[in-house]
Parts: C-alpha cells; sequence; structure tokens
C-alpha cells in the first residue's frame, strides 16, 4: 500500500527542517523526550513551589481570567504569526512546479506541511502546558480536569499554528511569483510583530497587569477578549481552577466552552483544506509590473543637492534604489513603532531623560539598518562600482549622504516631539535635545555603513546582517555605562562630550576601513 | 498507423482582464509515441505555459489535451502518473541530500518501496552522483542540480516526458551529457519527449519534428528540413527569424549614430 502523501511531504518537511543536525536526527526525538519529561517532573514543579502561595493567589483572585485570556491570547496570536511571518521572510514558490507536477492534492500538501513542521511548535507547546499543569496541580485538581486542560491547550495552539500555516501558504501564492511581491512579503514580515511587541510592553511597562485588578477594566478586557476562542478555553481552565476536583460544577459552561473551541478546531480544519486549491496554484495573481514615474520635484532636489551633475545621478539612483524596496521602508516603520510603544509604555514624565536613553539606542538601530542596504543587494552590486572610474569613493559618498537624507529627518521629528510632550520644556532644550540626536545619528550612519562594508552582510539571514545590528547600539550601550558609572557623568555632558566626539570619530575610522575593504572584497 | 500520445485541441489560456494576454491561442497540435517533439520560439511566447498545461499544473482557459489518452481537464492524477517534468527554472529543496530528494520524489508519484532504493541507486549511478548522494543539494552545481531534477522526472518512469528548457543553464559538458540522455531515452527506452526551448541546434539534433510558437499560436509544424523549406531559407535559425521576426542587422548599431555617442 502506497504511504499517504501527506506523511511523504510532512517527512520532507521535517528532514528540511532538521538539515542542520542530520548527524544527530535518529536520536533527535529521543533526546528532545527526555529533555522535555525532565522538564514537566522535576523542572516546573520545582520552580512553582517557590512560588506557590503566589500563584494560588492569582488563580483565585479576580485577575484571573483576563490575565490567563491575555496569556493564552498572545500565544494562540504567536502561533498564526510565526509561520507567516518565516514564510514572508523568504518567499519561495520555486518547488512548488515540481510537487504540482506530481499526482498529490493540495490538501496533502497543506496537511503534510502543517505535520511537518508540528514536532518544533509542540516542544513549544509542551512547555508552556507543563508550566501551566504544574502551576495548577496543587489547587486540588482532578485527572479529568487536567487532562482538559491539557487537551485545551494542544486545541487552541494547534488550531492556530493550522490558521497560520494555511495563510502563510496562501500569502507565499500570492506573493511569491513576483519581486514586488516578494518584497512586500519581507516588509510585512517584520511589521506583523508589532502588535504582539505593543501587548508585551504594555503588560511589562504599561501596567496593564495591575490594572486588570481592577474590576472594571478585567471585565472590560474580558469581555473584548472573550470572544477569540483562545479565551474560550482559558475560561474552562479558570472554572476548574474556582472548583478544583468538581468538574460537574462547572459542567454546562464547560461544556460549551470547550464544544466551541473543539468545533472552531475542526472548522478551520474544513476551512482551511478547502483553501489548499488557493495556497497552491502557479496561476499568476497579476501582470501589472512596477512602472518607474519621471523624477518629481523630490528627485529633482536631491540631484540637486548632489550637485546636480553625475554625483547627482548617482545619489538619486541610490535613493531610489533604497525607497523603491518595502523591506527598506518597513525596517524604518519597525524602528519608529518601537520607539513609539517604549514612549507610550516605558516613558514617565518624572524622568524626561528616560525618552533620550531610549533614542540613544534605538535610533543607532535605525541607522544600521538604513546602513546595513549597502551590502544585502549582493557583491555583484558593489562590482558595478569597482568597475567604474572612482566607483568605490562616490558610492560610499551616495551611500552616506542617502543614509543622512534618510535617518536624520526621521530622528530629528521623534526627538522634537518626544521633547515637546515632556512638561516644561523650553526652545533652547528643544533644540539642543534635537541637534544633539541628529549629530550622533548622523556619526552612527557613518559608523554603521562602515561597519557593513568591513564586515559585509549579504543576506539578512546572514550572521553578519545580525552581528552588524547588533553591534551598533550596544558600543553605545557599553560607552554610556562607562561614561554614567566610572566617570559619574550626568546624562547631557555623557552625551555632549563623550558619545557625539566618540560617534564621529567611530564613524570616520570605519568608514575609510569600510572604504578600504570595499576596494578589495573578492 | 503512429499512436497518438498528445493531442492538443484548441487548447488557450489567457490572462488578464477579459483575457487580453493570451498566453496559448487555440494550439492544435498531435505529438506521436516515441516521437521527440520540438516546441520552439522566442521567450515569452508560450511554451512553458503549454508544458504546465498540459502536465496539469494550471487549466486551460478553452480548449483541451489528452496525454496518453487521459484528459487534462478530467483525468488530472492519471496524467501526473504518465508524465515526467523537467522544469524551466525548478526550485529544489536545498536542504535535502541528493538521496533524500529523490526518494522525496519517488515517493510522491507512488514508486513502490521495493524498488525505490535500487532506481535511486541507479539513477545517481548513471548521472555520476552516487559519490555525492548524501551531500545536501545547496552544495551542489548548477549541471549537478540539473542532472538531480532530471532523475526525479524519471523516478517514475513515466511513458512521456517534458523537458523545459533542458541545456539552458548548462555548461557544455553538462549540455552534451543532457542531448545524449535524450537520444538515448528515445531511441533506446521508446519514451515519448516533448522538448521545448530556443536553443536552436538542441531542438535540430534532437527532434524528429519540430513546431514553432510565437504570441501563443503555433505558427509553423514539421521537421527541421520542412520547415527550412517552407521558408526557402538555408538554416533553421534563418527560417527561425523569418518566422518570428527579428531586428534588422543594419539597424543593430543605431545607437552608434547618436551626436556623440561614440566618444
Amino acid at each position: 500500500m502506497p504511504v499517504p502523501k501527506w506523511f511523504v511531504v510532512a517527512r520532507n518537511e521535517y528532514l528540511i527542517r532538521t538539515s542542520k543536525i542530520r548527524k544527530i536526527r535518529p536520536y533527535f526525538p529521543f533526546l528532545v523526550i527526555g529533555l522535555l519529561t525532565i522538564y514537566v517532573a522535576f523542572i516546573t514543579p520545582a520552580f512553582v513551589n517557590l512560588f506557590i502561595d503566589e500563584f494560588i493567589a492569582f488563580f483565585l483572585s479576580q485577575a484571573a481570567v483576563a490575565v490567563v485570556e491575555i496569556i493564552l491570547f498572545l500565544i494562540f496570536f504567536y502561533f498564526i504569526i510565526i509561520p507567516i511571518s518565516n514564510t514572508l521572510k523568504e518567499v519561495q514558490t520555486e518547488q512548488q512546479e515540481i510537487v504540482l507536477a506530481a499526482p498529490i492534492k493540495p490538501s496533502d500538501i497543506l496537511l503534510g506541511e502543517f505535520l511537518g513542521v508540528m514536532p518544533f511548535y509542540a516542544i513549544a507547546a509542551i512547555v508552556i502546558i507543563g508550566l501551566f499543569t504544574a502551576v495548577l496541580n496543587p489547587l486540588g485538581l482532578d485527572m479529568v480536569q487536567i487532562g482538559m486542560i491539557i487537551i485545551i491547550f494542544i486545541v487552541t495552539f494547534f488550531s492556530a499554528l493550522w490558521i497560520g500555516t494555511v495563510i502563510a501558504a496562501i500569502l507565499r501564492t500570492k506573493f511569491g511569483k513576483t519581486a514586488r511581491g516578494k518584497d512586500i512579503g519581507k516588509a510585512l514580515s517584520l511589521i506583523i510583530a508589532l502588535p504582539a511587541i505593543g501587548l508585551m510592553y504594555a503588560i511589562i511597562g504599561g501596567g496593564l497587569l495591575e490594572a486588570l485588578a481592577d474590576p472594571g477594566t478585567s471585565g472590560m478586557v474580558e469581555a473584548i477578549l472573550g470572544l477569540l476562542p483562545s479565551s474560550w478555553g482559558a475560561e474552562v481552565i479558570i472554572s476548574f481552577a474556582s472548583n478544583p476536583g468538581n468538574i460537574t460544577a462547572v459542567g454546562f459552561e464547560t461544556l460549551t466552552r470547550f464544544g466551541g473551541l473543539v468545533a472552531f478546531f475542526v472548522a478551520t480544519l474544513w476551512l482551511g483544506a478547502k483553501a489548499a486549491n488557493r495556497a497552491y496554484s502557479l496561476e499568476p495573481t497579476t501582470f501589472i509590473s512596477s512602472r518607474a514615474k519621471p523624477d518629481g520635484v523630490f528627485y529633482k532636489t536631491i540631484k540637486y543637492l548632489g550637485g546636480g551633475g553625475s554625483f547627482g545621478t548617482l545619489l538619486v539612483s541610490t535613493f531610489k534604489g533604497y525607497s523603491r524596496r518595502l523591506q527598506n521602508l518597513s525596517y524604518i516603520a519597525y524602528v519608529v513603532g518601537l520607539l513609539v510603544l517604549v514612549t507610550v509604555f516605558f516613558m514617565q514624565p518624572d524622568y524626561p531623560e528616560d525618552a533620550t536613553i531610549m533614542g540613544m539606542f534605538l535610533f543607532p538601530i535605525l541607522a544600521a539598518f538604513v546602513a546595513s542596504d549597502v551590502t544585502l543587494r549582493g557583491k555583484d552590486t558593489l562590482f558595478i562600482y569597482r568597475k567604474t572610474p572612482s566607483g568605490v569613493g562616490r558610492f560610499v559618498k551616495a551611500r552616506l549622504v542617502q543614509g543622512w537624507i534618510v535617518v536624520v529627518p526621521i530622528t530629528g521629528a521623534i526627538t522634537a516631539v518626544s521633547t515637546i510632550l515632556i512638561p516644561q520644556t523650553t526652545f533652547i532644550s528643544l533644540l539642543t535635545n534635537t541637534g544633539i540626536m541628529m549629530l550622533f545619528v548622523a556619526a552612527n550612519v557613518a559608523f554603521a555603513l562602515g561597519l557593513f562594508l568591513l564586515n559585509p552582510a549579504f543576506s539578512d539571514k546572514s550572521g553578519n546582517f545580525i552581528f552588524n545590528i547588533f553591534i551598533v547600539p550596544n558600543v553605545w550601550l557599553g560607552i554610556f555605562i562607562i561614561s554614567i558609572l566610572v566617570f559619574d557623568l550626568p546624562l547631557l555632558d555623557s552625551l555632549f562630550y563623550v558619545m557625539i566626539p566618540l560617534s564621529w570619530l567611530l564613524g570616520i575610522v570605519f568608514l575609510y576601513l569600510g572604504k578600504r575593504k570595499l576596494s578589495r572584497i573578492e | 498507423m503512429k499512436k497518438v500520445l498528445i493531442h492538443i485541441e484548441e487548447l488557450s489560456k489567457y490572462y488578464g482582464k477579459g483575457g487580453e494576454i493570451k498566453a496559448v491561442d487555440e494550439l492544435e497540435l498531435e505529438v506521436y509515441e516515441g516521437e521527440t517533439f520540438g516546441l520552439l520560439g522566442p521567450n515569452g511566447a508560450g511554451k512553458t505555459t503549454t508544458v504546465r498545461l498540459l502536465n496539469c499544473i494550471i487549466k486551460p482557459t478553452r480548449g483541451t489535451a489528452t496525454v496518453n489518452g487521459y484528459d487534462i481537464l478530467k483525468e488530472e492524477t492519471e496524467v501526473k502518473r504518465v508524465t515526467g517534468l523537467l522544469a524551466e527554472s525548478p526550485g529544489l529543496y536545498e536542504k535535502l541530500s541528493a538521496y533524500e530528494f529523490l526518494k522525496f520524489m519517488g515517493a510522491l508519484y507512488d514508486v513502490s518501496r521495493d524498488i525505490l532504493p535500487e532506481r535511486i541507486d541507479d539513477l545517481l549511478k548513471l548521472f555520476s552522483l552516487d559519490d555525492r548522494r548524501d551531500y545536501l543539494l545547496e552544495g551542489y552545481s548548477r549541471g549537478m542540480k540539473q542532472k538531480v531534477l532530471i532523475a526525479a522526472a524519471l523516478i517514475h518512469d513515466p511513458p512521456i516526458l517534458f523537458f523545459d528548457e533542458p541545456t539552458s543553464m548548462l555548461d557544455p559538458r553538462a549540455a552534451l551529457m543532457v542531448k545524449n540522455l535524450i537520444k538515448g531515452l528515445a531511441d533506446r527506452a521508446g519514451k515519448t519527449i516533448f522538448i521545448c526551448s530556443h536553443i536552436l541546434p538542441i531542438v535540430e539534433e534532437l527532434c524528429d519534428r519540430i513546431g514553432i510558437i510565437n504570441q501563443g499560436k503555433l505558427i509553423a509544424l514539421g521537421t527541421v528540413d520542412e520547415i527550412i523549406a517552407q521558408t526557402e531559407k538555408k538554416t533553421l535559425e534563418d527560417a527561425f527569424i523569418a518566422i518570428t521576426g527579428g531586428v534588422e542587422e543594419r539597424e543593430l548599431l543605431a545607437w552608434r549614430e547618436q551626436k556623440g555617442a561614440s566618444t
């Protein structure tokens, strides 16, 4: 009897995902099962014992339902988002042709892809379930209740993962056929994480958990999240916690909520299978090619700023190459989004310098993202400039100016707004803060540009890319800590006398070294 | 009388609003058993769309076709079982080894588990890849990847093979190997082969008959000699240009006539 096709695809998916650990692949499942058993049997009970009174008090408190709803919603959301984000980061449809030419139904491909990645998500699910059951166990829940809680988690997680897999497959088909679509995918992969980050910041810094102690607030959160299937399980879990060992006391509620969750899972499976034909198709989705418009006032101004001649043309071309890529714009949107979230949830009116400190670390990240484009387009692009007379110098100069044009105004605007929001801000302090931050970030563009040329990242998934993005802000974190703690300098003095001169020094040195490296890249 | 293995009837594939883009337009064609047929055409002529239609990867707007007697609209699974496809720019699963990839493809085509390992070994030996069978495909050269893809197209030993630009990305040595393989498959294994290409010498050397397609329409059909004779040209290249149109030689350097362009 032939092996079911979904199993063939699932096995293939599993092999692809474990290709990096091929040598230990035969033992991998046993290793994972062993570690998870130790975690569930020993680690979580020991951890829970440390905080047993707090946990019991929490599950019997007013805020419990809302908090568990939020936790389950976050996990539900992440299980949907992660497969989508992973797919969008690198949309690949090239393999579809050989698979679609084979006698296999699209629904089997979809199911196989889902089952192939499921073991890895199951690890995360077991970690979470293990912790929850360990926390609930001291309340005296019976085996049926514990079993149902485990099923609730499994159904919630896997319905989310299934939804994520279906959406990812549809988006892959939608975006994968054109360069523009792939670009949109990459841009979305970053942006879709922002809502979840916002919710996390609201919990950590925004006092959301404290606010949930208020019956009005928790009731409102419950009402909103109660519409989502992730919350139906949360209500059952909390009702079990309130009635340990007595499932009949909450029989009707359990039946409706639990039944609703299972029905939701079955419905998503059915709808996903129905959508499979759309998820795997090589039919073209668009015939509209992106078309460049004649240069408007903006590009004419940039050309003018570049001296109007051949360097002006080079600057405009560099700018167009950068700004027409949505992935680049998504980096900017992401960092700006983070800044807004940090300002909203972490900034306190009594500590106006918080905004400056946040800016000191987040603006260099923005500079690093913008500068990263210099090598991300590949070695061949760099060789074009190497081939032309004085190309390297003009290329680096154009990239530097382009980076400044993008990063400095954004930094200026955000710093000005966050400074105005501080009570009793004077016009002078507004100008000083904004000016200092613009100077600092301009130097960081040079530093990041030099770093990316010195340590080129030809892919946004490469270790060099992550390393460079990590290094740029963390250099300032280190210098900031030294100047504050060792030299005991006030914040503005540290920024003005240490960080700005150092940033320009680093910028000039790295840019020089990077330019030299560019002439030698092979 | 020769048996018709591929029978195409008014096969059309239109795209865009109101179907203004005619990728394939009322194609009528028959390919006989054991024949090597070449579909020739410039880029964007509709060759790949035709192959995708005949392999049930996409659906026609109008018309139909039968492949080994199976209707592409009603008997998709049967059509897929009797065809092997080497796509123009297919993606490999780069994180798999050649052996793992061929095992995956064999399982997709329901090749029996009793014969699959031996067949994979035979194909890897045929393509001189047996010493690299456990290396990940990401480390293979372009020619080696093409060999793996051809092996994948042959894994279920189908009677009909579609090769879409089989040598376009290969170096001369690998291209020669592929050419010899196609010849062998046709002459000694009796396969029916459908080749799409714009590389004229390949088609000229391998194909019993050719069809020339341009803007979705089949505009010439016959043996190489017949097509050359129809156009009253000396070579297939000249005949192809005469049929599909091309840039006149005198226009090629017109850009240099512009003032100051030669400085």
